[in-house]
């Protein structure tokens, strides 16, 4: 599910362009990075790393949040990240002019093709930092803008636009929100919910959830990124009410290219004495349906 | 009859004679990939000139399939790495099924590695492989501390002796032995080693250590320990390279932190014939290929042209 253009992971050095704050602990980082600009594909990742330090050591995982173009051909990588430990402390001192050494596009994306059925009603789920892939894939799913085009063809990857597409966007408190011009901008409806009640509906996103399937309009689709508990949630949910889902999971990573076998999930498979095995998130995910999942080996 | 890879030959690098040789098995540069950070290469298409390589080191392949360890299998510590994979690995028929025909088209020499749970499973691994077209040499990993099931053949040289000579009854194919630093001295297990028949050792494994997490009071890793990688072990790497070197006549590989040119020229001098690149690999994928480029400067920045002239040229103090 990957287009012509972005097929093979390069590794480029991006001058940082601007890093922002836009919520708490959460920033916005710009690299100039022309060459991945132009392949990556929403819900793909890059590997991150501050050049020339061996300490932190090891380049860390960020979601596509968005590409920005120059002239009209992509030039720069938006992330969004929010700082947890060293290397997000590391990223956020960043001010302007720093190289930083990337690897990507890494990954498969949520599938861009639902079939007519699934695509009556799109319903996202977001926790938390979870929301960072979910800005450009709108955009792509309504056609608003194009990703990973061949520099000659021109070809892009075809997508099916989804009749409606709900977004349930939940934060631990208001504070934490970041993005939700750019959710909006894009025209979907959001529903915002906060553990707190400090903005939106007090709750976990999940109800987002619930609540939409009573309706005369239900999720006919769930595409689902955050934290590991709600994406067991989310997926209990969705089988039981027999709506397909698709996860993006977030595992440990050193390479992030397939070479170390850290990031692995256990995934059903037949095949195998025990059931199950382990598959490389960075390669065969970050997106698996959910129920390929072995949840209870997670 | 001196045996020769199916490697191209490097000569574009200009008139630097960058070859070495490691028993019979020749290299058109001393520069290689580490088993288990290169995956089976395929992963690294888009990063690595692989005509550049002396040389790929796949993942340890095991007999059987093996599930591996369950996660966390990394943890990141100062200027290093934990990681208890637990030989997460398909087994020796998937690997002469599905990888051995996209590694044998490579332009550069393949080094199967292997790991048996006893001698005649490492016979027996040795024996599949010797049979295989497209692997230019084995290397026995004999050292990995992820695994509580196997016994850690190197930790004794009796036993390194022993699971040596019988997968040299084997092959024909150069043999290495990857040892472990994870002993009180290693040259006796490399002189064993020797003694078995290996035409050369590879050194070092990772060093075996752990984290925890105090506020939980767990160990952070979920096999409780790991071996630990990169630049936080490159002087005991360099120090077991230049011990062994003067003690036992085996051509070795040093593997241990090395993250730059300097690190590369350091194992030479110390008396590795040659070097892979381990965890570099994971924070930098393209590096292995730029080393290969940036060796030549390395030996006109001390007026030399031959990678053999430089092996083992350490001085006493
Ligand atoms: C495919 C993928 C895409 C991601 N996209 C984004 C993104 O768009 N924005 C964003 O802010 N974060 C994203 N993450 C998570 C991000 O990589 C981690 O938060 C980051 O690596 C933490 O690094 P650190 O050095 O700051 O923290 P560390 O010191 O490494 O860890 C601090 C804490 O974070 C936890 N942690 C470390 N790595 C991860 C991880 N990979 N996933 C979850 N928890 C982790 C640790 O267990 C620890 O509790 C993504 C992860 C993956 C695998
Ligand atoms: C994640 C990881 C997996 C490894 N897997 C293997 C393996 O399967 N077989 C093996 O012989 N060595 C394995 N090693 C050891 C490396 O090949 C190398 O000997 C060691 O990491 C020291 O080199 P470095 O510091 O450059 O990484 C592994 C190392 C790491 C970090
Ligand atoms: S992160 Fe290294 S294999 Fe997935």
């Amino acid at each position: 599910m990957i287009s012509q253009a972005g097929d093979v992971a390069i590794q480029e050095s991006g001058v940082v362009m601007e890093n922002v704050r836009i919520a708490r602990g959460t920033y916005r980082l710009r690299i100039d990075l022309p060459n991945i600009a132009a392949r990556i594909l929403p819900g793909q990742f890059v590997m991150v790393r501050i050049a020339g330090r061996t300490d932190p050591l090891l380049a860390r995982p960020f979601a596509l949040y968005d590409t920005v173009d120059e002239a009209g051909t992509p030039r720069a990588v938006d992330i969004v990240y929010l700082v947890m430990g060293r290397g997000t402390q590391a990223l956020s001192a960043l001010s302007g002019g720093e190289t930083l050494e990337l690897w990507g596009p890494l990954g498969n994306t949520f599938p861009p093709e639902l079939t007519e059925d699934q695509g009556r009603h799109l319903l996202i789920l977001a926790g938390g930092i979870g929301q960072t892939p979910f800005v450009a894939l709108i955009k792509e799913l309504l056609g608003l803008r194009r990703y990973g085009i061949h520099q000659e063809t021109g070809a892009g990857r075809v997508v099916n636009r989804p009749r409606k597409i709900t977004v349930g966007y939940g934060v631990r408190s208001a504070e934490f929100l970041a993005g939700v011009d750019d959710f909006r901008a894009t025209g979907i409806d959001l529903h915002i919910t906060t553990e707190d009640g400090s903005a939106g509906q007090r709750g976990f996103v999940t109800r987002v959830l619930d609540e939409a399937s009573t309706t005369s309009d239900p999720p006919t689709a769930v595409f689902a990124c955050g934290p590991e508990p709600m994406l067991g949630a989310v997926s209990t949910l969705a089988s039981e009410k027999g709506i397909p889902c698709w996860v993006s999971l977030e595992t440990k990573m050193a390479c992030g290219y397939g070479v170390c076998f850290s990031c692995v999930c256990p995934v059903n498979d037949v095949a195998s004495e025990q059931g199950w095995d382990f598959r490389r998130v960075c390669i065969e995910g970050p997106v698996f349906p959910a129920e390929t999942i072995s949840w209870p080996n997670m | 009859m001196p045996w020769t890879p199916a490697a191209r030959r490097g000569g574009s690098i200009s008139i630097m004679d960058l070859e070495v040789s490691i028993g019979r098995l020749t290299l058109p540069n001393p520069i290689l990939v580490a088993s288990g950070t290169f995956g089976y290469a395929k992963e690294s298409a888009g990063f690595v000139d692989f005509s550049k390589l002396g040389g790929i080191v796949p993942k340890t392949v095991t007999w059987e399939p093996r599930i591996g360890n369950r996660t966390p299998r990394i943890v990141e510590t100062a200027s290093g790495m934990l990681n208890a994979i637990g030989l997460d690995n398909d087994g020796i028929d998937h690997f002469l099924r599905v990888h051995l025909p996209y590694l044998r088209k490579l332009p550069t020499s393949i080094i199967a590695n292997v790991a048996g749970r006893t001698v005649e499973e490492y016979a027996a691994l040795v024996t599949r492989l010797n049979g295989a077209e497209g692997v230019d040499a084995i290397e026995l990993n004999l050292s990995c501390p992820n695994v509580s099931c196997g016994i850690d053949f190197a930790i004794n040289p009796e036993s390194t002796e022993r699971v040596i000579s019988l997968a040299r009854r084997e092959t024909d194919k150069p043999l290495l032995a990857k040892l472990t630093p994870n002993v009180t001295s290693v040259a006796p297990i490399a002189q064993a080693a020797a003694a078995g028949g290996a035409d050369g050792l590879t050194l070092i494994n990772t060093v075996v250590g752990t984290a925890i997490d105090w506020r939980r009071r767990r160990p952070i890793l979920a096999n409780r320990i790991g071996g630990l990688s990169g630049p936080a072990i490159k002087p005991i790497a360099l120090r077991i390279v230049m011990e062994t070197a003067a003690k036992v006549d085996l051509p070795i590989i040093g593997v241990g932190g090395i993250g730059s040119i300097d690190d590369v020229m350091e194992f030479l001098v110390a008396g590795a014939t040659a070097v892979q690149i381990g965890t570099a690999n994971f924070y930098d994928p393209g590096l292995a290929t730029r080393l290969v480029d940036e060796l030549p400067g390395a030996l006109a920045a001390i007026e030399e042209n031959s990678v053999r002239r430089i092996i083992g040229t350490l001085e006493r103090n």
